[in-house]
């Protein structure tokens, strides 16, 4: 409290500190006077008007009659610009060195004066500020209100310029899609001679523009395509030097650019810039990361998923889900997924877990169960969840041992897995949980699972509906309603 | 009293001054710290395949909640549309909230509903929910009606939250049109939590006036006929891409629109749901999870997507616009009075020492100061005081920059979702931006001291809001 108090106070302090300091030492203006309203406002008006002109006339009978030298020149300049802008301690510096060599200059006494007059008195920043005298504000409001009239101007034909440059790009883009299409089918399925076609890809080809829609052109429709036609489709690529260009973005300082080279590296299949995908694995970038690791599982033949053995950051279960999505649309080679149960990272053991359970890898349960003691809540939850997908009946006893020591979700996965993987031995425990909990979930995910127990089941819970103890009826009556799970 | 008058001044001019540049610098600031995380989004998100979150097994699971009261026209149609959104683990929980039309009948003979014995604890206190209706239909089998007793917005939420058996809840105005892939994209962030968990993920909320709606779907995308709607999208363009974009990169975000938001189940519970107490129920839920999660020094994430998800009718009459912004005004005021104990406090960092003070400053606050500084300048006049060159300058400054704002609002829509396909479209925008100061601002600052008032006066209620509805495809021949 008292340090809150303090860093108001602070706040304040500086925010006072810097209006007083700042303005509070500024000369008195002829805006002032003219608050006031009183006759030194004109008398003010007057000398200063006088004392400019005879400023002026002194600095002309100085330049005709006496010349007091470029330096007096140069630190009336400096002063007169200090003033004008606000730096009144600057400003009287250059004023009392000026007066050093015309000691009897009524302006710069004039000046001094005005700058020694006003210290410590208040004064308001605003009204100082006028025309007759411009200083910093006005300047720069001025040069904002320009600037924000300019500037809406440039948007405006910015964004018209940019509508016109669009639809050139778009109407150039269907040219070019268009065109690309009819070769890219000709090269890969007539009998037309290739150099003829690689002649008019060629031609084509101009600019980063162009081979930009052709690569986009390439990828599209490699998806699509198998065997021997994607191998042609593959060489295309090759021999018109596209890799290049993929290779070059892979080594772009840029990470969009990056990450593009990837994407068209992988689906061409081209392993040349693999070196630096496998240093990418590691980027801070979270985006670089996981689509060097997509690369990396499509262009690594020998080992997909090794850089799970190296992976430091955390592994997202979007990350995961990209990775699974790629397994399973360009038939990658499903490896034993235990391999990582007993990584370092614990986001890659739950990948590993969750692996395990899209693909029924039954042989990895023995590994699987090690993972029920993990001292990670996550692993342990991950764990029970797919023990119950995968209906592993041996883990029955264990999950009823846990369930005394574990959190309210794992308990909640725990009863739930009972519920996927029915055993009338569990009858008593379930019935246990559903006496003893108070929790509404935990309460029906028991009910559940002894209603997924068949015949028995569902006569024990047709003695819980005759119960009047607890809330047992509507309870069993909402496991029993089947529009309701 | 000459120098009482030289006080006054110096405390007025300079304070005003102060709070200008102030003001004036912190949106420019956070225009450009939006404009670098767009740009950084927008390259992103050009390589992600939302598709892969439709086909993926393990995704977390999402309870769409929409309070429903009195919407019997739309009702229908709207819960069509929330049905058929792109996702592959989710259920929709309308309810009811005593409605006095034939809101819920008009469900009860669409869906086939019936009433279920669905068993559900209070975890946050709400009205009386006197049933849970599913549909006899199977096809409708991801919906979930809940008929209560009227207790407004935040309450229904809570009876929302209370039904739900999912790990996210998605709280959406049921009249609003959902993109159908804003859920692809609010859960999006929570798939890609670290060490820090996502508790809670908002969107950009679009102007649908003058759009053409088909079955629920936007068809067509129009710049609003009409002044006032057309005003808003500037201001929401604004308010969204400009700002909250920003305050999103800064871990600074204080609100998540009530006509979208998605949140971690548990965190809301924990935190006790909706408050009911106040007419700003959205923007006092963030601030009490994040207090939360900041107290109990838990690491954690609010996300803020830039993409247009969700569109709604704006008020398009002074009368109701009137009202919407003074309930908005007294909900902003209740929750900074609820959590005045952020205000510069070091413990809650950003929050602390940015955001609440920018909400107390320039939203709450800078309407007041705005009022305060006309009055000052009426006396100044009276007395013959006011430098007028100085004025005019003044005043040119800050309409340029008001519309400079405006213009930076219509290119960053342009730059990014460009949802406005007509050139017509762009200048009848930059023409609104350039009279929003004369008309519309002067408007905003009125309802702003009115919400202050009706606050002290203790006014709680939410004001009756009605709206035109969306304006249907024309059949063609």
């Amino acid at each position: 409290m008292v340090c809150r108090k303090l860093f108001i106070c602070l706040i304040f302090g500086i925010i006072s500190f810097f209006t007083s300091h700042s303005f509070a030492n500024a000369p008195q203006s002829n805006a002032d006077e003219n608050n006031r309203r009183d006759s030194a406002y004109i008398d003010s008006i007057t000398r200063i008007k006088s004392t400019k002109d005879d400023t002026s006339s002194e600095k002309l009978n100085t330049f005709s009659e006496k010349n007091y030298g470029p330096l007096y020149d140069y630190y009336l300049d400096k002063a007169d610009r200090a003033y004008s802008i606000g730096f009144f301690k600057r400003a009287k510096r250059f004023y009392e060195k000026a007066a050093l060599i015309n000691p009897n200059s009524l302006y710069i006494k004039y000046r001094i004066s005005q700058i020694d007059n006003t210290k410590g008195k208040l004064n308001s920043l605003i009204l100082y500020f006028n025309f007759d005298k411009p200083g910093l504000l006005i300047r720069s409001l001025t040069y904002l209100v320009v600037y924000f009239i300019i500037s809406m101007i440039i948007i405006l034909l910015f964004i018209l310029m940019n509508r016109r440059r669009m639809e050139n790009i778009e109407k150039k883009e269907q040219y070019l899609k268009e065109r690309y299409q009819e070769l890219l089918v000709d090269y890969l399925f007539s009998s037309e001679s290739s150099p003829v076609i690689l002649k008019q890809f060629n031609d084509l080809l101009a600019s980063s523009f162009n081979q930009k829609i052709l690569i986009n052109q390439m990828i599209d429709l490699s998806i699509n395509l198998t065997g021997d036609a994607k191998e042609k489709l593959r060489n295309l690529y090759l021999v018109l030097y596209l890799d290049k260009v993929s290779i070059n973005k892979v080594y772009s300082p840029h990470w969009h650019i990056k990450i593009k080279g990837f994407h068209e590296l992988s689906f061409m299949d081209i392993t040349d810039a693999n070196e630096e995908i496998i240093r990418c694995l590691q980027s801070k970038n979270e985006i670089v990361r996981m689509e060097a690791q997509l690369a990396m599982v499509r262009l690594n033949h020998e080992d997909p998923f090794g850089f799970l053995d190296h992976l430091e950051k955390p592994f997202t279960l979007w990350e995961q889900l990209t990775i699974y999505e790629t397994i399973i649309f360009h038939n990658i080679p499903v490896p034993s997924f235990d391999r990582w149960l007993f990584s370092k990272n614990k986001s890659v053991i739950i990948f590993a877990i969750r692996m395990i359970d899209l693909f029924k890898q039954k042989e990895a349960y023995s590994n699987l169960f090690w993972m029920l003691v993990n001292d990670d809540p996550e692993i342990r939850y991950n764990t029970i969840y797919v023990i119950g997908n995968l209906k592993n009946k041996e883990a029955l006893p264990h999950l009823k041992r846990l369930y005394k020591t574990e959190n309210y979700q794992n308990c909640r996965a725990i009863i739930q897995a009972m519920g996927k993987m029915p055993d009338i031995s569990m009858l008593n425990f379930l019935k246990l949980v559903l006496d003893k909990e108070d929790d509404v979930q935990l309460q029906i995910d028991a009910a559940i699972a002894i209603h997924n127990m068949g015949e028995e089941g569902e006569k024990a819970l047709e003695k819980l509906l005759d119960s009047d103890y607890k809330n047992y009826q509507i309870i069993v009556k909402h496991v029993l309603d089947k529009r309701i799970n | 009293m000459d120098f009482f008058f030289e006080i006054l001044q110096f405390v007025v001019n300079n304070f005003i001054f102060i709070l200008t540049v102030i003001l004036f610098s912190s949106y420019i600031l956070l225009a450009i710290i939006s404009a670098i995380t767009l740009r950084s989004y927008l390259r992103k998100n050009s390589y992600v395949d939302y598709n892969s979150i439709i086909l993926a097994p393990v995704t977390p699971s999402i309870s769409v909640i929409a309070p429903a009261h009195n919407e019997e026209i739309t009702i229908v149609d709207n819960i069509r549309a929330l049905l058929s959104l792109y996702y592959n683990n989710f259920e929709v929980i309308v309810v009811n909230d005593g409605s006095k039309d034939n809101t819920f009948k008009k469900m009860v003979e669409a869906y086939d509903l019936e009433k279920v014995n669905y068993f559900f604890d209070y975890r946050i206190p709400c009205e009386r929910i006197k049933g849970v209706y599913k549909s006899k239909n199977r096809s409708f089998k991801k919906l979930t009606v809940i008929d209560k007793v009227n207790g407004g917005k935040a309450d229904a939420l809570n009876a929302g939250i209370n039904i739900s058996k999912n790990q996210l809840i998605c709280s959406i105005d049921v009249d609003s049109i959902m993109e159908p892939d804003a859920l692809l994209k609010m859960v999006k962030p929570f798939m890609e939590e670290t060490d820090k968990p996502v508790i809670a993920t908002g969107g950009v909320i679009r102007i649908a006036n003058s759009c053409e709606v088909e079955g629920g779907q936007i068809t067509q995308i129009r710049v609003p006929e009409k002044f006032l709607p057309r005003v808003q999208v500037l201001e929401y363009t604004r308010a969204f891409l400009m700002a909250r974009m920003a305050w999103g990169r800064l871990n600074g975000l204080l609100i998540i629109s009530g006509a979208l938001g998605m949140f971690d189940k548990e965190t809301v519970i924990k935190c006790g749901g909706y408050s009911t107490s106040t007419v700003g129920e959205d923007m006092e839920l963030v601030v009490r999870m994040r207090r939360y999660m900041i107290e109990r020094k838990l690491k954690y994430d609010v996300i803020f997507i830039p993409d247009p998800l969700v569109w709604t009718e704006v008020p398009s009459t002074l009368k109701i616009l009137g009202r919407q912004r003074n309930r908005w005004t007294r909900g902003t005021i209740e929750t900074l009075v609820t959590h005045k104990k952020m205000f510069l406090n070091p413990k809650y960092g950003i929050l602390g020492f940015l955001s609440y003070p920018f909400w107390m400053f320039f939203e709450w606050l800078a309407p007041l100061i705005e009022f305060l500084g006309y009055v000052y300048f009426i006396f100044l006049i009276i007395f013959g005081q006011p430098n007028w060159s100085f004025f005019y300058l003044l005043l040119a400054f800050v309409f340029t920059f008001a519309i400079s704002m405006s213009t930076w609002a219509v290119l960053f829509e342009e730059m990014t979702f460009h949802k406005y396909k007509h050139k017509s479209e762009i200048f009848m925008l930059i023409l609104t931006g350039i009279l929003e100061p004369f008309f519309f601002h002067p408007l905003i600052v009125f309802w702003s001291i009115r919400g202050n008032i009706d606050y002290l006066r203790g006014v709680r209620s939410w004001g009756k809001m009605e709206r035109e509805g969306f304006k249907k495809k024309k059949k063609t021949e």
